[in-house]
């Protein structure tokens, strides 16, 4: 199995973010090479995905099922790749760093099966953190132009690098304002 | 052609390069290292041309890496080799011209880009061991895997392959049952070669080249067509080309390299030049035959060898990064165990484990009916190819896509659904089968081509690791296509011994070089060799960029003054 994780701080309130993302096809809007999001029924989707690896792109079929909507921290999820022997799951969660901001985390593994499992996991490995890298900056970005503010991407996990991401903000609008001045 | 000069040059080098495959790169980075200035011209997006999209395998006889372990090998061995197999339709000079500088860009391009090669063990020639002058091992070179994040910006502006596992090297496939056997591949390594992305095949082949190119400063310009060439009346000295919507006339101080690959996604010259009817191409779509509209208004000669069409298939949903549909060789999957290919009579027709025998039966003519014997064809294979082979991307244990193959459950069924003489398939199979049964194919001796038994077999199967029964349930056919050579063609430009192109009354077009792909192999007339192409590239720009740059290489004619005074 290969896993990936990658959080990011948005700049709006939770509850903000959980109204974006309590709806199945914003995440499927902005999952990268997502071309088409048939909603089956409030837990279950097709997507239609154009995944690019060396050179190739090959376009899959996916059934996503969301397993848990625990908004607004958590939602769990799986899918499963409709002709290749590729299943997978992840967790989104989000906390609430204060009013004004959330910190966002997701994580994503994959699993191959059968004989060719190994090159299954060997070919995901560098995608896999791309896509969940990708997928969340969309992600921030969408909703922060939505609700209107908007800060630098923080690569940390937890509370700390969100403190660093307001401490940052906060030094930068005071020294903007002193040149300003 | 321009036959004016433009009121202005918009840019200017000594040598423009057209394409950056490895035949345009070594010409520019040879013709930069003799003190000239150099640019390239791309028109897609990605630089490396077909070149990336090779196994990256460069064929050159008496090279010295060979030499180094000591395998017993000579130019004269490798021209014995090529005149045994060129049909008469190669020409000497060509030949020993080739024979003779390959092994020296080997080496130039070794000191000077850091070219990093090695001799793919036990692989052997084409022909081994049934043409004189062939080698167990030791002509095929490939690179080793290459760092690509020393590219810089240029690491994703470098093509990779959609049709090789380009993070493993030969050795680390055909040491873990060869391509037949995936399931056993090391895939630690190739995980840890595509998180690092370290190239090898014929995406790291380019991009040592492309490294080369960046640290002389040669300006790649990507998304910038060649149009057409301009003349001053005596000589060809610039190229007008189109950026986006911007129209660039580019002054060549001392001359022009084409280095276009072929013309195979232009159905039709397919057609007038190549002689093929619409084949499909695994090349990208920017390879439309330029040099021959280009060098063809300058008066070059286009001359032509035998060769033979091959043989592809779709899988549903898959593309190459510019969008067009991808089409895969069918080479190493015909000769597999479990799996024949047979004609509209469900009769064999070649040795379907040596592509060489399948490609040219398939351009077999019945002249009393003026149609193709053999075409169409399709692969048939029963369910242990299935358990234990991939066929292309479809992996063993996933369902065979309906787009691509129609199952049955019985050999009759399967004739029928696909409209083949059901007698023949079934009378076809048991011959087949009995064959499988000794090891011995009687009719077209599969397996004793050792080279087809290491690229398209399965050395886990005995005796005969190209030959399997058809006997299990359910059977499937695949239809398949015909295929231009991705990239290598009949017909190219005509060149003299530094890579002039040559017009119609024999004497060198000043200022107009043509190299590889896009150039005539009268060096090697008939014969096809893996490798080949790659080395014709890369010899082609080492020559190329010595004489434009004024330092043209006198090798040949110090070796035919030699072999002269011997033959006096």
């Amino acid at each position: 199995m290969i896993a990936a994780e990658h959080s990011l701080v948005i700049d709006t309130a939770i509850d903000n973010v959980w109204h974006y993302v309590k709806d199945i096809r914003q995440w499927a809007s902005l999952f990268p090479g997502c071309r088409e999001c048939e909603v089956i029924d409030d837990n279950n989707s097709k997507w239609i995905i154009k995944v690019g690896a060396g050179g190739l792109v090959k376009t899959v079929n996916v059934l996503v099922t969301v397993e848990q909507w625990r908004g607004p921290e958590a939602v769990l999820f799986s899918y499963q790749l409709e002709s290749e022997p590729v299943v997978g799951g992840g967790v989104y969660r989000a906390v609430a760093i204060d009013k004004n901001s959330t910190e966002i985390t997701l994580q994503i593994k994959v699993e191959g099966s059968g004989q060719m499992a190994p090159m299954w996991e060997a070919m995901s490995k560098p995608l896999l953190p791309q896509m969940a890298k990708s997928f969340a900056g969309k992600l921030k970005n969408s909703i922060e132009e939505i609700y209107g503010q908007k800060t630098a991407m923080s690569p940390g996990p937890g509370w700390l690098a969100a403190l660093r991401q307001r401490l940052k903000s906060f030094w930068l609008r005071l020294v903007g304002q002193k040149i300003k001045q | 052609m321009i036959r004016s000069l433009p009121q202005k040059w918009h840019l200017e080098a000594d040598v423009v390069a057209i394409g950056s495959g490895a035949g345009g790169l070594s010409a520019a980075i040879t013709a930069h290292n003799h003190g000239a200035t150099a640019l390239v011209l791309e028109s897609s997006e990605l630089v490396g041309g077909v070149t990336a999209f090779s196994m990256g395998e460069v064929w050159i006889p008496g090279n010295h890496l060979a030499t180094e372990l000591g395998i017993d090998d000579s130019i004269d061995a490798g021209m014995e080799y090529i005149n045994n197999l060129a049909m008469g339709f190669s020409e000497q000079r060509a030949v020993l011209n080739q024979a003779l500088h390959a092994p020296v860009a080997l080496k130039y391009f070794e000191q000077c880009i850091d070219l990093k090669m090695c001799v793919v063990r036990h692989l052997p020639d084409y022909y081994y061991p049934h043409v004189n002058g062939s080698t167990a091992e030791g002509r095929c070179l490939e690179a080793l895997p290459f760092a690509a994040a020393s590219l810089g910006e240029w690491q994703h502006k470098t093509r990779v392959s959609p049709h090789v596992p380009y993070s493993l090297t030969h050795e680390d496939i055909f040491s873990n049952g060869g391509l037949a056997n995936m399931m056993h591949w090391d895939y630690t390594v190739m995980g840890e070669r595509m998180a690092n992305d370290e190239r090898c095949a014929g995406p790291g082949l380019a991009a040592y080249f492309v490294k080369g190119a960046l640290q002389r400063d040669i300006p790649l310009l990507t998304g910038t067509r060649a149009e057409e060439l301009i003349s001053d009346g005596e000589r060809i000295v610039g190229v007008r080309a189109v950026r986006g919507d911007e129209e660039l006339f580019i002054k060549a101080r001392r001359g022009v390299v084409i280095a276009v690959s072929s013309f195979e996604r232009k159905p039709t010259l397919s057609r007038r030049v190549g002689l093929m009817i619409e084949p499909k191409s695994m090349v990208m779509d920017t390879v439309q035959g330029c040099h021959l509209r280009m060098a063809g208004e300058a008066g070059a000669q286009v001359a032509r060898v035998p060769d033979v069409s091959m043989l592809g298939f779709h899988v549903p949903g898959e593309e190459q990064e510019d969008g067009v549909p991808l089409w895969r060789g069918a080479l190493p999957f015909m000769g597999l165990p479990h799996t024949i290919v047979v004609n509209k009579k469900g009769e064999r027709f070649s040795n379907e484990a040596f592509y060489r025998s399948v490609y040219f039966g398939l351009d077999e003519i019945d002249g009393m009916t003026q149609s193709y014997k053999n075409f169409p064809c399709w692969v048939i294979i029963d369910s242990q190819c299935r358990e234990k082979y991939p066929f292309g991307s479809v992996m063993p244990g996933q369902e065979m896509p309906a787009e691509l193959a129609v199952a049955a459950d019985s050999l009759a069924e399967l004739a029928e659904k696909i409209g083949i003489n059901s007698e023949g398939l079934q009378a076809t199979v048991n011959r087949f089968n009995q064959f499988c049964e000794t090891g011995d194919d009687l009719d077209y001796q599969r397996g004793t081509y050792p080279w087809g038994a290491i690229m398209c077999g399965d050395p886990k199967q005995t005796p005969n690791p190209n030959l399997g029964s058809l006997s299990r349930g359910p059977f499937y056919a695949i239809a398949l296509q015909r295929m231009a050579g991705g990239g290598i063609t009949s017909s190219g430009i005509l060149i003299d011994e530094h890579c002039r192109a040559v017009g119609w009354n024999e004497q060198p077009i000043d200022g107009l070089y043509v190299v590889g792909n896009s150039a005539a192999r009268l060096d090697n007339g008939a014969l096809m060799q893996s490798g080949i192409t790659n080395a014709r590239g890369i010899t082609h720009g080492y020559l190329a960029g010595c004489h434009i740059a004024g330092k043209g290489s006198d090798l040949l004619q110090k070796a035919l003054a030699e072999r002269g005074e011997q033959q006096a």
